[in-house]
């Protein structure tokens, strides 16, 4: 087994997208109707375009547990998933000057050091540097 | 920088910190050992070495490296020359010198070694980037 997708639930997919790509810097995979509303929708990291892809599943849309847990960890401020920089603080001045907002600016814990910013998707995603 | 507005995540982080993150001085340890084998990883690198350079105890350094990096120093090493190996691999390199390029010197412990971590030989790696 290989591990190539992993989701991240989204609301707009279109919005999503923007977002992901404009200011986080992703770039776009795959993109394939399913419904007259959602689309099968891939970004990949523009250092890694044949790692793995990143979702934006619009599950919320379509079953309601999945809107009640994105809507429970959103508010505990709890990552929906991680990704890894080079520098923590290099990533949150330039996200900070795109108007990203975050709910835990640089900190170090351990070995690493991370910082959580909002995706305007409803989620909050976690960028963690090894020291 | 405008206050954090609390949350439970933002708890557990503080409460992460105090409870497993306490002691600067291992921490130091274990990143300074980390980061000489990201700098030095194609030298002979052993856990003397490791010991003798953070001041401490080859009991001690592995005690430390294991408990905040969750791997040992001789697995992190491995980890740290098989990525380095592909990089090589992906840039041209023939099996043999990505090999020794990375610090391991026998070709086939090499290339057992590439083939547990990654699922293909070096050979096979390198030929399917240059196949694509």
């Amino acid at each position: 087994m290989r591990v190539t997708v992993v989701s991240i639930p989204v609301r707009d997919q279109a919005k999503a997208l923007e977002f992901y790509t404009e200011k986080l810097g992703f770039v776009k995979k795959l993109d394939i109707p399913i419904s007259e509303d959602s689309r099968w929708l891939t970004v990949v990291s523009k250092y890694e375009q044949d790692g793995p892809e990143v979702l934006l599943e619009p599950a919320p849309n379509h079953f309601e547990p999945a809107k009640v847990y994105q809507d429970a960890l959103f508010n505990a401020g709890i990552p929906c998933t991680q990704f890894d920089v080079d520098n923590v603080e290099e990533e949150y001045e330039r996200l900070t000057n795109l108007g990203v907002e975050f709910s835990m600016p640089p900190k170090d814990v351990g070995t690493v050091k991370v910082a959580v910013f909002n995706d305007t998707c409803n989620n909050y995603i976690q960028l963690v540097e090894q020291k | 920088m405008k206050a954090e507005k609390s949350n439970y995540y933002l708890q557990e982080v503080d409460r992460i910190i105090n409870e497993c993150y306490s002691n600067q001085i291992q921490i130091d340890m274990a990143v300074a050992a980390k980061r000489y084998i990201d700098q030095n990883f194609e030298q002979d690198i052993n856990l003397d070495l490791l010991a003798h350079i953070g001041f401490a105890s080859k009991c001690h350094l592995l005690r430390i490296f294991k408990r905040y990096h969750g791997i040992t120093p001789r697995q992190y090493l491995i980890h740290k020359r098989i990525s380095e190996a592909k990089k090589q691999l992906q840039k041209g390199a023939s099996v043999s010198n990505a090999c020794y390029a990375v610090g391991f010197n026998s070709l086939n412990s090499f290339s057992i070694l590439f083939k547990k971590k990654t699922g293909k030989s070096p050979s096979s790696y390198r030929k399917a980037i240059f196949d694509k």
